[in-house]
């Protein structure tokens, strides 16, 4: 086991200076920061000066280790608007976006969980096509459309939530509910895989044999065994749904790193962008190797692979 | 490849069919400029006419803009720009899948380490810083959308290149002293290319949302070029007074979303292939 831990850790941390190596290209694609930094009225020698400071006269080489040694610290430099760290103006968001992408998570596992037993109890085929079919139609829908139909029924029609901004339960509830289900058909589909898989299994006839009925069956025994490859395939999948914060930051003006991340591309804030995508990708690799070990305890086989 | 159409296969594909022949035609028609401003009859709905008596099946935009004109161009820029990120993601994907399929060891194991890296960003964060720097254009965002979407064609190119390369007719090609790269085009690629088609018809589907999400956080094609993300962005602060602003292009999303999806799903059922996201 120690040996698995080590193995998945040394993964991570090549992961992450993989990510800040491309971070450090796409810092050199935007252009000499010298340049970027100072006022349009400086002069060649104002910039020399910076660059001189800046470590810009070194080699590519030492640039991209100084780069590197500062970023596994966190110091991606300083906002080109504003006077602080990148990361401190990226920190700050962090407790909105991570409020956003949990709820999802369990608005999403929540939903499969429900739908997929109710999928499993019905004896009617037409409850199971009518799940799967909204569930597909939702996935064929994009996030941002979604949300604005949500703000168009919820908002403008009915008045009963907020449509922009983070406060209260009632401003979280569109929000969590269009990223949440926008993977929804992933994990129905997953759900009932690994519960039609347990059916199968001895123990399943013998507490039928036993004289249980189908829901004490279902919800006592089968059901701790399905939902474990479910949370972890939406761990997996944490990925898409970071990525969809941005998105759905941006439809309902919640203040976290998505939508700094775009207000600092319309000012061209290239430290605050990059600081932003790093810390996100930082997230999901974590995640990811939280998730690996806590299912290598729970399963011994993954251990071997 | 395909046997009887089911009646939900035809649904989809006769939608796809309606949204693709609009796409291509509403330009052609005359007096439909998706350009020109009337601001006489500016937010006029669907079926409404300006005062000087001119008739929009759709309605206008805020500048009084024909909306049907708009969405089909924008349908155009965003097939144009699928198309091209499909054919530079294909390209690259097959061609690294396969050489790592090919070559094993070392080769392998740095090819695919570099896709579970870029696996390791999401793919929306990736896209954005990338397009911030360089700056969106149809081209570049072809390209820039073609080189994040190769992993799919390359673990599923590199998972059949594995078993195809223990086959008689490869190993009978490289004892007959045929290179690696005759190998890989002559006998790998024509049997993977069918099912890359299939995985390149799902991916167009997820590009269309990847280049109107982008399109909708304005970092897409630029104006004037419409494009449906920026229709609804732009269609977003008037939710209240003219919600068919935003409505409609997303309606035109959802229809080539979903059909793509489910043209895949079947495609990928029918050819009992393992997809690899």
């Amino acid at each position: 086991m120690a040996g698995f831990i080590l193995k998945r850790l040394l993964q991570s941390i090549l992961t992450i200076a993989g990510v800040i190596t491309a971070a450090f290209f796409l810092t050199r694609l935007a252009g000499d920061p010298a340049i970027l930094l100072l006022p349009p009225e400086a002069t060649p020698q104002d910039a020399e000066r910076l660059r001189a400071a800046l470590g810009l006269d070194q080699p590519l080489i030492v640039q991209y280790l100084v780069f590197m040694g500062k970023a596994f610290t966190g110091d991606f430099g300083m906002s080109l608007r504003q006077a602080i760290p990148a990361m401190t103006l990226v920190l700050e968001r962090v407790p909105a976006t991570l409020e956003l992408a949990l709820s999802s998570f369990v608005v999403g596992i929540g939903l499969a969980f429900i739908l997929g037993i109710l999928m499993r109890m019905s004896r009617h085929g037409w409850v199971r096509d009518v799940i799967t079919w909204v569930a597909l139609g939702r996935q064929a829908i994009p996030i941002f459309s979604f949300g604005l139909v949500l703000i168009l029924i919820f908002s403008i029609q009915l008045k009963w939530l907020p449509s922009y901004g983070r406060g209260t339960f009632a401003h979280l509830i569109l929000p969590a509910l269009t990223l949440g289900t926008y993977e929804l058909a992933l994990y129905l589909r997953l759900f009932n895989a690994s519960l039609a898989a347990e059916q199968r299994n001895d123990y399943v006839r013998t507490a039928f044999a036993k004289g249980q009925g189908r829901i004490q069956v279902l919800l006592k025994h089968m059901l701790p065994n399905a939902l474990l490859p479910l949370v972890t395939v939406a761990g997996i999948n944490l990925g898409m749904l970071l990525g969809g914060t941005v998105v759905t930051e941006t439809v309902f003006s919640w203040p976290g790193v998505g939508r700094l991340i775009v207000q600092s591309v319309s000012q061209r804030d290239f430290p605050v962008i990059i600081a932003g995508v790093f810390l996100i990708s930082l997230v999901f690799v974590v995640i990811n190797l939280i998730v690996d070990i806590l299912y290598g305890f729970l399963d011994p086989r993954v251990r071997l692979a | 490849m395909m046997g009887r159409i089911s009646i939900s296969q035809g649904v989809a594909i006769g939608l796809l069919a309606l949204v693709a022949v609009l796409v291509a035609i509403t330009p052609l028609l005359p007096g439909y400029d998706p350009y020109s401003q009337n601001l006489g009859g500016s937010l006029l709905p669907p079926g409404g006419s300006s005062f000087d008596g001119r008739f929009y099946l759709l309605g206008t935009d805020t500048l009084g803009r024909d909306m049907l004109s708009r969405l089909a161009l924008a349908g155009q820029v965003s097939a144009l720009i699928g198309l091209g990120a499909v054919a530079v993601s294909l390209v690259v994907g097959v061609t690294l899948g396969l050489i790592a399929g090919y070559f094993r060891g070392p080769v392998e194991a740095l090819i695919m380490g570099l896709a579970d890296l870029q696996l390791s960003i999401p793919r929306v964060l990736l896209l954005i810083a990338v397009t911030a720097i360089i700056g969106p254009s149809v081209v570049s965002l072809a390209i820039i959308l073609g080189l994040s979407s190769w992993v799919a064609y390359g673990r599923v190119a590199r998972g059949m290149a594995l078993s195809l390369r223990e086959r008689e007719f490869i190993l009978s090609a490289r004892t007959q002293g045929a290179s690696a790269a005759w190998n890989i085009r002559q006998h790998l690629l024509p049997n993977v290319l069918p099912q890359m088609l299939i995985v390149g018809s799902y991916e167009f589907g997820m590009i269309i949302v990847l280049e109107a999400s982008l399109s909708y956080l304005g970092l897409g094609v630029q104006p004037p070029l419409p494009s449906w993300g920026m229709m609804v962005s732009e269609g977003q602060n008037y939710l209240a007074m003219a919600p068919q602003l935003a409505i409609l292009p997303s309606i035109a999303l959802f229809i080539l979303v979903a059909g793509f999806q489910f043209l895949s799903q079947t495609l990928t059922k029918e050819n009992d292939l393992e997809m690899v996201a």
